[in-house]
C-alpha cells in the first residue's frame, strides 16, 4: 500500500563545471552554496520528485559540509568535456562526496556521471574524449554516464531516469516502525515539572 | 496612534513593531510576499558570508540573557546589531539594509496599483457581511471534524488571511471545494512559484534535516521539495558557521527555526505576531507531530538519514491544519492551560466519580471532553496531564474524523508525558460534542477499556451528566453582561451561578455609563482568567462588540501579545500593564495565583478599568465550583 505513493529523492550535483538549465535561477548558489531544483520524474509506474541540489560550478571551491550532502540519494558529477581539469576533479568529488555524505553503502552508492557542453565550438575545442570518461565510470563501479549540451540540455532527462531507476533498486527495502511503548513500572518514569514554558 | 501605555513595572517596550525599522506608518493591507523576504533574508545571508572572514562578523552571537536552553541565541538582523539594538539602527543603515528598504517600497508600489484595480469596498463589504452573519458561538471551535457547525470553510481558510483582500477574491467558495477540507490538504495545487502561495500569511513547514519535505501548512509537499531544500540549506549553512538561526526579520516577515534533532520546524508569517508566540507554535507543531510518532522517529534518521517520514503521517495532514488554527483562535496554544466547560459542581463531581472508578484499573488517564473543553479528568497514582498534552490530544482526536464514528483504540504519544514511548487511547463519542478518553499503557485492553467506558456511560445518563453539558453548551460560560459592579448587590446573588437565566439588560447594579449595550460594565469587552495553580483558564463568552471570527481573532493576537510582554524575561516578569490603542484598553494583570487579561473599550476610564478588574477576580472566585475542575489539578495528586 504505501510503496505506490510518490517518492522523494534528493539529488546532489557536484562538480567544477556549472550544471546548465535553463531552470535553474543561479538564486542562492553565490550566498549558501546551492540552488534548487524540483522536479518530476515517472519511471515504470512509479512517480519519483527529485529535489534537486544544485551545486556545481562555483568559482571558489568550498566544501558544504555535512549538512548539505546529509541524507543525498543520488549524486551527479559534472564535469566539462572541454576542460581537463574539470574531469580530473570528478574523483576529487566523488571522495568528497563520499566523506561527508558517509553513505552505508559507499561501494553501492548511486552516482551518476554528466560530460557538459559538448556542443561548445562545435565539439572542436573537446579534451576529453568520452571513451576516457567511460573507461573512468567503469573503473569506478559503472557509474552511469551521459553527454549533455549545454544549450539543449539533451539527455538529461535520460539521467533522471536513471537516477529514479536507481533509487528504485536500491531504496526498496523498509522497516515496520515500532516505537516503544510507556512502561509505568519502571521507577525512571519522567514526569513534567508543571512549569509554564 | 493614539497609544497610552503606562503601568506600575513595565512599559511596551517588548513591542516588536517597533523594533522593525521598515515599519510603515500607513499600514499596507498587502503583506510582502514571500519571495520577497527569501531576497532578503538571501541578502543578509549575503552580508554574513561576505563579512565572515572579516574580525567584525555580522551574526551577532549575543546571549539574550533569558534564554535557558543550550541553544546559542542568535538574532540575524538587518543591520549589524542584535535585535535590541535595532531600533537605533535605524540610523546607522548599511547598504545592505538600503537596498532591503528598496526592496520593499517596490513591493509596496506594486501591492498598491493590485488594489487599485480592483473594487475594494464591494469585496470587503461582502467580506464582512458573511462573517457578521454567521452565529455567534464562541464555542464553535472549527475544528475540522465539526461539520455540523462551522457554516462554511472560508473562515477557517481565513485564518490568517484576513487582510488579504485579493486572495478572497480569488478563492472564496471558489477554489476551496470540500474535497479539498477532506482530505486536510489546503490549496494543494499551489507551489512556492504560486503567487496565491506566496501571498499567504502564515507558513508552517516541517522538513527533515536532509531537506525533505514533511508537512508544509499550503501546497504540496513535493512540488515545494526545492523550497524545502532552501529552508535546510538556510539552516545548514548557519550550523556550518558554527552557530544557529533562530529568526530572520525580512521586512514584514519574520522566519521563525525551530531545530529538533533531525526535524526542522519553519514558520514564515507575517500576522506580527511575536517571536515568542510563534516559536511556541512551532513547539506545539512538534508536539502535535510527537504524540502521532514518538521521538522515535529521531532513531529513524540515524539508522538511515534519507529516511522519507510523510509515508508515517500519511492522512494526517487535517490534525496539522487544524492546530495551526487553533493558533488564532485557542488561547490555551499560548497561555498553556486547558479549560473546562461551565457545569454545576455535583455536576462535575459526578462524572470525576465514575472517572476515578476506572483509573484505578489500568487506565492511566481518564477524560472526559466536550470540544476541546474538559469536563472532567483523572488519572492513576502520581501520574500528571500537561495542558499542552491536552490540547494536542484533543485535537488530534477531534480533526480526525475517523474517531467520531465509531469507538477507537490507537497508539498516541503524550509528549510532556512521555514523548519516547507509545500510550494506547480508547476513545468513544457520547455525542456530536462530548467523547471519553481512556489512556492505558496495555495494548490489548481495548475490550476492557470498552466494558468501562459502558460502564461510565450508563452514570454519565443516569447522572444527566451529558444533558447537562449539552445545557452548558447552548448558554454556560461567563457572560460579561452579567458582571454585577456593585458588590453590595451581590446578597441577590445574580451570577453566583452561571448558566441561569439571566435578568434582562439594565438591571439593577449595572453602571449606566454610556458603554451600555455594547460590552459589559465600564467598556468591558471580553476577559480571560487563568489560574496558576490550576493550569486552568476561563474566558468570557464572546459578546457585543467583538462580534466576528475575525474580531474573536484579532482580540486573541493582541492578548498573545500581552502575554508575551508579560512573559518577556528580558524586561519582565510584571505584575501590570494598561495599554490603551485605537482597539481596546487593554489591562494585563499578573500575580502569584492568577494572571487576568482584559479587554476594554478603547475609550474605557483607566480607574474605572482597575475596579472592574477586581469585580472579575471576584467573580471568578465566586463561580470557582463551576468554572474550574478543582481539587483534581493534573499537578497536584
Amino acid at each position: 500500500m504505501p510503496s505506490r505513493r510518490r517518492a522523494l529523492l534528493k539529488v546532489i550535483i557536484l562538480g567544477d563545471s556549472g550544471y546548465v538549465n535553463k531552470k535553474f535561477s543561479n538564486q542562492y548558489k553565490a550566498t549558501i552554496g546551492a540552488d534548487f531544483l524540483t522536479k518530476e520524474v515517472q519511471f515504470e509506474d512509479r512517480l519519483f520528485t527529485l529535489q534537486i541540489w544544485d551545486t556545481a560550478g562555483q568559482e571558489r571551491f568550498q566544501s558544504l559540509g555535512v549538512a548539505f550532502y546529509r541524507g543525498a540519494d543520488c549524486c551527479v558529477l559534472v564535469y566539462d568535456v572541454n576542460v581537463m581539469k574539470s574531469f580530473d576533479n570528478l574523483n576529487n568529488w566523488r571522495e568528497e562526496f563520499l566523506i561527508q555524505a558517509s553513505p552505508s553503502d559507499p561501494e553501492n552508492f548511486p552516482f551518476v556521471v554528466i560530460g557538459n557542453k559538448i556542443d561548445v565550438d562545435g565539439g572542436n575545442s573537446r579534451v576529453v574524449s568520452e571513451k576516457k570518461a567511460r573507461a573512468w565510470c567503469a573503473s569506478k563501479g559503472n557509474i552511469p554516464y551521459f553527454e549533455t549540451s549545454a544549450k539543449e540540455g539533451t539527455n538529461v532527462e535520460d539521467a533522471f531516469q536513471v537516477i529514479a531507476k536507481n533509487a528504485l533498486k536500491s531504496g526498496e527495502e523498509e522497516e515496520i516502525y515500532l516505537p516503544d511503548t510507556v512502561d509505568v513500572a519502571s521507577s525512571s518514569q519522567q514526569r513534567s515539572t508543571g512549569c509554564e514554558c | 496612534m493614539p497609544s497610552d501605555s503606562s503601568s506600575s513595572s513595565s512599559s511596551s517596550s517588548s513591542d516588536g513593531d517597533d523594533r522593525n525599522p521598515n515599519s510603515d506608518p500607513n499600514p499596507d493591507p498587502n503583506p510582502d510576499s514571500i519571495d520577497q523576504s527569501l531576497d532578503a533574508l538571501e541578502s543578509q545571508l549575503a552580508s554574513i558570508s561576505m563579512s565572515s572572514r572579516s574580525p567584525t562578523a555580522t551574526i551577532d552571537d549575543e546571549e539574550v540573557a533569558e534564554e535557558e536552553e543550550e541553544q546559542s541565541v542568535e538574532q540575524l538582523t538587518i543591520g549589524n546589531g542584535p535585535l535590541n539594538e535595532e531600533i537605533r539602527a535605524e540610523e546607522a543603515t548599511d547598504s545592505v539594509e538600503d537596498e532591503h528598504i528598496g526592496n520593499n517600497s517596490n513591493l509596496r508600489a506594486e501591492a498598491s496599483g493590485v488594489i487599485n484595480t480592483r473594487p475594494s469596498s464591494l469585496c470587503r463589504n461582502i467580506s464582512e457581511v458573511d462573517e457578521v452573519e454567521r452565529p455567534l458561538s464562541p464555542s464553535s471551535s472549527g475544528y475540522a471534524g465539526e461539520r455540523g457547525s462551522t457554516s462554511g470553510d472560508d473562515e477557517i481558510d481565513d485564518d490568517d488571511e484576513d487582510d488579504n483582500e485579493i486572495r478572497e477574491v480569488e478563492n472564496d467558495g471558489v477554489l476551496e471545494s470540500h474535497a479539498q477540507w477532506v482530505s486536510g490538504k489546503r490549496h494543494p495545487d499551489e507551489d512556492d512559484a504560486s503567487v496565491s502561495w506566496r501571498k499567504r500569511k502564515k507558513h508552517f513547514f516541517i522538513l527533515s534535516h536532509s531537506g525533505k519535505p514533511i508537512y508544509s501548512r499550503y501546497g504540496d509537499e513535493h512540488k515545494l521539495a526545492g523550497f524545502s531544500a532552501t529552508l535546510q540549506a538556510i539552516i545548514s549553512f548557519v550550523e556550518n558557521g558554527g552557530d544557529r538561526v533562530k529568526l530572520v526579520r525580512a521586512g514584514k516577515h519574520q522566519v521563525v527555526f525551530l531545530v529538533k534533532g533531525p526535524i526542522y520546524l519553519v514558520c514564515i508569517s507575517c500576522t506580527e505576531e511575536p517571536y515568542e508566540s510563534l516559536k511556541g507554535q512551532l513547539e506545539l507543531l512538534y508536539g502535535q507531530m510527537i504524540l502521532i510518532l514518538t521521538k522515535s522517529v529521531n532513531r529513524c534518521f540515524e539508522k538511515n538519514p534519507k529516511f522519507d517520514m510523510t509515508s508515517l503521517l500519511g492522512g494526517t495532514d487535517v490534525v496539522f491544519s487544524s492546530l495551526i488554527h487553533s493558533f488564532s483562535w485557542n488561547p490555551a496554544t499560548f497561555l498553556h492551560a486547558y479549560s473546562c466547560l461551565p457545569l454545576a459542581y455535583a455536576t462535575r463531581q459526578a462524572a470525576g466519580a465514575i472517572l476515578q472508578d476506572v483509573a484505578g484499573s489500568g487506565v492511566l488517564f481518564a477524560l472526559l471532553m466536550c470540544k476541546h473543553k474538559v469536563i472532567s479528568l483523572v488519572g492513576a497514582q502520581k501520574a500528571s496531564l500537561h495542558p499542552d498534552d491536552i490540547l494536542l490530544l484533543s485535537n488530534f482526536i477531534m480533526s480526525s474524523e475517523s474517531f467520531r464514528t465509531s469507538e477507537s483504540f490507537s497508539p498516541i504519544c503524550l509528549p510532556r508525558y512521555n514523548p519516547m514511548a507509545f500510550l494506547y487511547a480508547y476513545v468513544h463519542y457520547f455525542d456530536i460534542d462530548t467523547y471519553l478518553v481512556l489512556l492505558t499503557t496495555s495494548s490489548d485492553a481495548f475490550y476492557h477499556l470498552k466494558d468501562s467506558r459502558i460502564r461510565i456511560e450508563t452514570i454519565l445518563l443516569k447522572s444527566n451528566v451529558l444533558s447537562e453539558v449539552q445545557r452548558s453548551l447552548v448558554d454556560g460560560g461567563m457572560h460579561i453582561g452579567d458582571l454585577i459592579i456593585d458588590p453590595t448587590s451581590r446578597a441577590g446573588a445574580v451570577s453566583s451561578h452561571l448558566g441561569q437565566p439571566r435578568p434582562a439588560t439594565g438591571s439593577p447594579g449595572r453602571i449606566m455609563d454610556g458603554f451600555a449595550g455594547i460590552g459589559g460594565p465600564a467598556g468591558l469587552w471580553h476577559f480571560i482568567y487563568r489560574s496558576i495553580y490550576l493550569d486552568q483558564y476561563v474566558s468570557s463568552e464572546f459578546s457585543s462588540p467583538i462580534n466576528s471570527l475575525r474580531q474573536q481573532k484579532r482580540l486573541y493576537r493582541a492578548y498573545q501579545k500581552l502575554y508575551t510582554s508579560m512573559h518577556d524575561k528580558r524586561i519582565g516578569p510584571h505584575k501590570t500593564q494598561f495599554r490603551r490603542d485605537e482597539n481596546y484598553v487593554l489591562l494585563c494583570w499578573v500575580t502569584q495565583d492568577f494572571e487576568l487579561y482584559a479587554a476594554f473599550d478603547p475609550l474605557a476610564d483607566k480607574a474605572l478599568a482597575i475596579k472592574i478588574c477586581n469585580r472579575v477576580c471576584q467573580w471568578v472566585k465566586d463561580v470557582e465550583n463551576e468554572i474550574f475542575l478543582l481539587g483534581a489539578s493534573p499537578f497536584s495528586w
